[in-house]
């Protein structure tokens, strides 16, 4: 089944890397704050915000989750979104955009206040009043 | 007894006396009413009031003889009128007059005919005379 | 990506230009690249369409919308269709509704099982019922409903196609046809019937009328209507056009029918032009092929013809026309040869405000011209004159408020008459004439604010020259009202001028109040020497005139009379005359009364008492009674009454009427007709008066 946002379904486990003007970690929780052109990046899916909060996991290797704010873009294959936030759940591949958000597939756009990308089931939900156009073809 | 000269100084004509402006006629029957009204209000092309008026006059068959000739004619006059301050456009004094005269339509068809002008001349003197009357008695609540 | 002015609310205003649909809901679900699924308030507009749902699924590959109810799709042209389910394409052009009910202009309503979308153009139903009268749910059925197999809506043409259409009345079926055509109610003109309405005469038996309207391109167009009925066969016809300075219109009839042998027929004319130097042209013809033709169809109750063509312009202080006129008498006692049936006129009037003398002068040129086909000596008589006259008039206002205005002026009158030996054929006069008239109005307003006039008016007069040999053409009718009660002469015409010394005198009391006003205006005329041509009943017979008595009571509430009367020497009236009109909202009355004494010299051999009422009431929210009634005192009979009932909802428009016409003569007997019209409304154009529409409350 085609996914709704970007053409490859990233697996948990692919590698992610970030790269940011600043980071500030707090170790009691175990979560880092990039802050200055964030850049995340996973498979060919590429996050940017001005800050991101990263939860670790417990052996605070690996990523859990991201929680970007102040003006997200997220871009991969074709599609991209925008929004005041991003809340990324890595293993569930759940994406929680919210505040002005726009999602673009290919030529179709869509504007809501949230909306919520499930990539592993490749769908996409809106909410809040959401706009888009309907495109015909491909 | 509280009765003053209208067109004495003070009257109710003052303020109305020359300062009318009359729209202009379309018909004969509206020349004939403003030429009433002018000879009693006065003339002027730059007044401070505007008078615009729509004028209507219905003719109504009477007196239908047995063998269906008809005998007289009623003519019913109705006039519509606004006198409006041409700088602000705004309606100070609207009001309507109407009344009936009518002619007899026995004589020629030469005779008839000027029997109808001259039911028509007349009308618009009377209907003239009706809204000079109306103007003067609310001429008390125009701006001075 | 793709960037769209999308901002988190949606603005249904900033459609982008896009030949693209925009879709607004509460959620939406994208599964995959392709399916949409939007819920909640979901809505589509597209190029002015607009279409709302509870759900739709969107499938981008097909370009089609499945949509679940209740759905609302709003048409431009205000069509608007509503549907329990459908499936579309993305610009509502193709595709099928289901459970529909698609409504025109708001006023008709066509329910069907199922709708088909084609091309954005045609719409079908199937297993159609249409109707414009009120359907509720409480199941009875419409008063009137078309129901058929399939139906096509046009939205480029406007029209409504019928297949297998039944009309049923109260859900009976009354009329079987394979195909009709209605007009969208949008469509302002459209070839095609108008609604038929029976008569039945006494004279031409029961009829149908059939109008046919055949529209001729933007600015012309003919309704034929034909009128069979078991004594006649006749044709009416109208023809339209308008052109960019003006516009005219023609409508008649031609008859066979078991009346009166031969054809007959009828033409009513008019046209008015704007010319150029604001001249306007008036044009009118009033033809008949016989005197009781037009009484017998009930097409006009003149009596008398006229044929006109009139150039005439109107300028604050100008007047000019000219016209030629042709009349024909249809009356019993007239002969139209011994009649001038071929008039000529032509009048220049022109005012001047000199500044030396001030005041006002007003010159004016006329001259006319009458002729009588009969050549007999005197009957035949056939008269040219021409009539010049010059005026200086100027008011003053005196001490104390008293306005005076005096008028000195000189009459030119020459006439030329021929075919008539008692009148010298030349014939030349000069009049000079004077004038004073004098008015010193008071007023007085009382404390509750009713302003009280009071007028006392006077005039003295005198002209010179006099009437002898001048046969009267023109003044043989004069009237004395509070019109000319002022006036240097009374007589109506320019072949009579009152001469000698003369003064009128009167009074009028205007009072003026929030919740009624009066008028009272009493007059007399004082001669030195009496004119022998004004009749007795004109009142101005005599050294001293009637009485003038004139009035008008008027209040808030719309009513007003009006009433005048000439009272002579002896108190004994020669003129009576009244006129009430009350008007209210559902409510019209209007009654006129005319008493005038028997007077050889107006060719009235017995009195004329007559009185003429008309009613409206609409007695209930879609009931209205009319009445007529014209009944001749004198003669204590009825010569015309008619009853009339109308019930009127928002899809249909009854008319009953029965009247009577007493009045017959040689050629013209007296007739009933029963007059009975049914509309189907809705289909029409024009604006519905809504408060005639029922509701589903009661």
């Amino acid at each position: 089944q085609e996914l709704a946002f970007g053409s490859t379904r990233p697996s948990p486990d692919t590698p992610v890397s970030v790269s940011a003007d600043a980071l500030s970690v707090n170790q009691e929780d175990g979560t880092a704050t990039f802050t200055g052109n964030v850049v995340i990046e996973q498979g060919d899916m590429i996050l940017s915000a001005a800050t991101v909060l990263v939860v670790y996991k417990e052996d605070s290797q690996k990523i859990a989750s991201l929680q970007a704010s102040g003006g997200v873009t997220m871009a991969s294959g074709k599609d991209a979104a925008e929004a005041q936030n991003a809340d990324y759940d890595i293993d569930a591949g759940i994406v929680v955009l919210t505040g002005n958000v726009l999602l673009t597939q290919g030529e179709n756009a869509i504007t809501g206040e949230k909306v919520t990308i499930d990539i592993d089931a490749g769908t996409a939900t809106a909410g809040g009043r959401v706009r888009t156009t309907l495109q015909t073809g491909n | 007894c509280g009765f003053t000269p209208v067109y004495a100084p003070g009257g109710a004509a003052d303020g109305l006396k020359g300062q009318i402006s009359f729209a202009a006629p379309s018909t004969r029957d509206d020349q004939l009413l403003v030429r009433h009204l002018e000879q009693q209000l006065g003339h002027t092309t730059a007044g401070r009031f505007q008078f615009k008026y729509t004028l209507k006059v219905d003719q109504q068959r009477m007196a239908v003889a047995a063998n269906n000739t008809t005998a007289r004619f009623n003519l019913i006059g109705k006039v519509d009128y606004q006198l409006i301050d041409p700088a602000s456009e705004t309606v100070l004094i609207s009001g309507s007059a109407t009344q009936f005269t009518g002619y007899s339509a026995t004589g020629t068809t030469v005779a008839t005919r000027a029997a109808d002008e001259d039911a028509r001349a007349r009308l618009m003197v009377i209907l003239g005379d009706q809204v000079v009357a109306q103007l003067l008695a609310k001429s008390a609540d125009l701006p001075k | 990506a793709q960037s769209v002015a999308g901002q988190s609310a949606a603005s249904q205003q900033a459609v982008p230009a896009t030949q693209n649909a925009v879709l607004v809901a509460d959620s939406l679900k994208v599964e995959g690249r392709n399916v949409l699924i939007a819920r909640g308030n979901v809505e589509v507009f597209h190029q002015g369409r607009r279409l709302r749902a509870s759900e739709i699924t969107y499938n981008r590959k097909e370009d089609r919308l499945n949509i679940t109810g209740p759905i609302t799709l709003e048409d431009e042209d205000g069509v608007v269709i509503l549907a329990g389910s459908a499936e579309l394409d993305s610009r509502f052009e193709n595709g099928l509704m289901l459970g529909a009910r698609m409504v025109l202009d708001q006023r008709v309503q066509l329910a069907a099982n199922e709708l088909n979308r084609i091309g954005g153009r045609y719409t079908q139903l199937y297993k159609v019922a249409a109707t414009s009268c009120r359907v509720c749910e409480t199941g009875r059925p419409p008063l009137w409903q078309i129901r058929a197999k399939r139906t096509t809506h046009d939205n480029e043409a406007k029209q409504l196609y019928f297949d297998q259409a039944q009309v049923r009345i109260l859900d009976v079926p009354v009329l079987w046809l394979p195909r009709l055509r209605l007009p969208d109610p949008t469509l302002k003109r459209a070839t095609g019937f108008l609604m038929p309405s029976l008569r039945q005469n006494s004279q031409l038996g029961l009829g149908v009328r059939v109008p046919y309207f055949i529209r001729m391109g933007d600015h012309r167009d003919l309704t034929l209507t034909p009128f069979v009925s078991a004594n006649t066969r006749t044709l009416e016809w109208r023809y339209r056009q308008a052109f960019h300075n003006g516009g005219l219109t023609f409508e008649g009839a031609v008859s066979d029918d078991d009346i009166k042998a031969g054809t007959r027929g009828y033409v009513f004319g008019n046209g008015r032009f704007d010319l150029a130097r604001g001249f306007k042209l008036d044009l009118q013809i009033e033809a008949v092929t016989d005197d009781a033709y037009l009484l017998d169809y009930g097409f006009s109750s003149k009596d008398r013809l006229r044929s006109e063509v009139a150039v005439s312009r109107v300028t604050q202080d100008e007047f000019i026309a000219t016209r030629l006129t042709a009349h024909q008498s249809l009356r019993e006692g007239d002969i139209n040869s011994q009649l001038p049936t071929t008039v000529a006129n032509g009048l220049y009037e022109r005012r001047f405000r000199p500044a030396g003398i001030g005041g006002v002068v007003t010159l004016s040129a006329a001259a006319a011209a009458y002729h009588r086909y009969s050549s007999d000596d005197i009957v035949g008589r056939d008269v040219a004159r021409t009539n010049v006259s010059a005026h200086w008039q100027r008011d003053w206002t005196l001490p104390l408020g008293l306005r005076a205005t005096h008028v000195f002026g000189v009459r030119g009158d020459a006439f030329h008459l021929a075919q008539d030996s008692t009148s010298p054929r030349q014939q030349g006069q000069l009049t000079p004439e004077a004038q004073l008239v004098l008015r010193w109005p008071f007023q007085k307003t009382t404390a509750n604010g009713v302003t009280h006039l009071l007028e006392p008016v006077a005039m003295l007069g005198w002209a010179g020259g006099s009437n002898d040999n001048i046969p009267n053409e023109d003044s043989t009718r004069s009237e004395f009202d509070e019109g000319n009660l002022l006036s240097l002469s009374r007589f109506t015409g320019e072949s009579r001028r009152e001469r000698g010394g003369q003064s009128a005198i009167g009074l009028r009391w205007v009072r003026q109040g929030a919740q009624w006003g009066s008028d009272l205006t009493l007059g007399r005329v004082y001669r030195d020497a009496a004119e022998a041509d004004f009749s007795a009943t004109s009142g101005l017979s005599g050294k001293v005139s009637d009485v003038l008595i004139a009035g008008q009571l008027r209040n808030a509430q719309g009513f007003t009379l009006g009433a005048r009367t000439l009272l002579d020497a002896g108190l004994s009236a020669n003129k009576a005359e009244a006129r009430v009109a009350w008007q209210r909202k559902d409510f019209g009355l209007m009654a006129s009364y005319v008493w005038l004494g028997r007077d050889p010299g107006e060719d009235r051999a017995d009195v004329i008492s007559e009185w003429v009422l008309d009613g409206s009431y609409r007695f209930a929210r879609h009931w209205t009674g009319a009445t007529r009634w014209r009944y001749d005192v004198a003669g204590d009979k009825l010569a015309e009454a008619r009853l009339g009932v109308n019930y009127r909802n928002e899809c249909v428009d009854l008319n009953l009427s029965l009247s009577r016409r007493f009045t017959s003569s040689t050629n013209v007997d007296a007739s009933t007709s029963v007059d009975f019209t049914v509309n189907l409304t809705g289909f029409s154009t024009g604006k519905t008066d809504s408060s005639y529409t029922r509701s589903c409350r009661n």
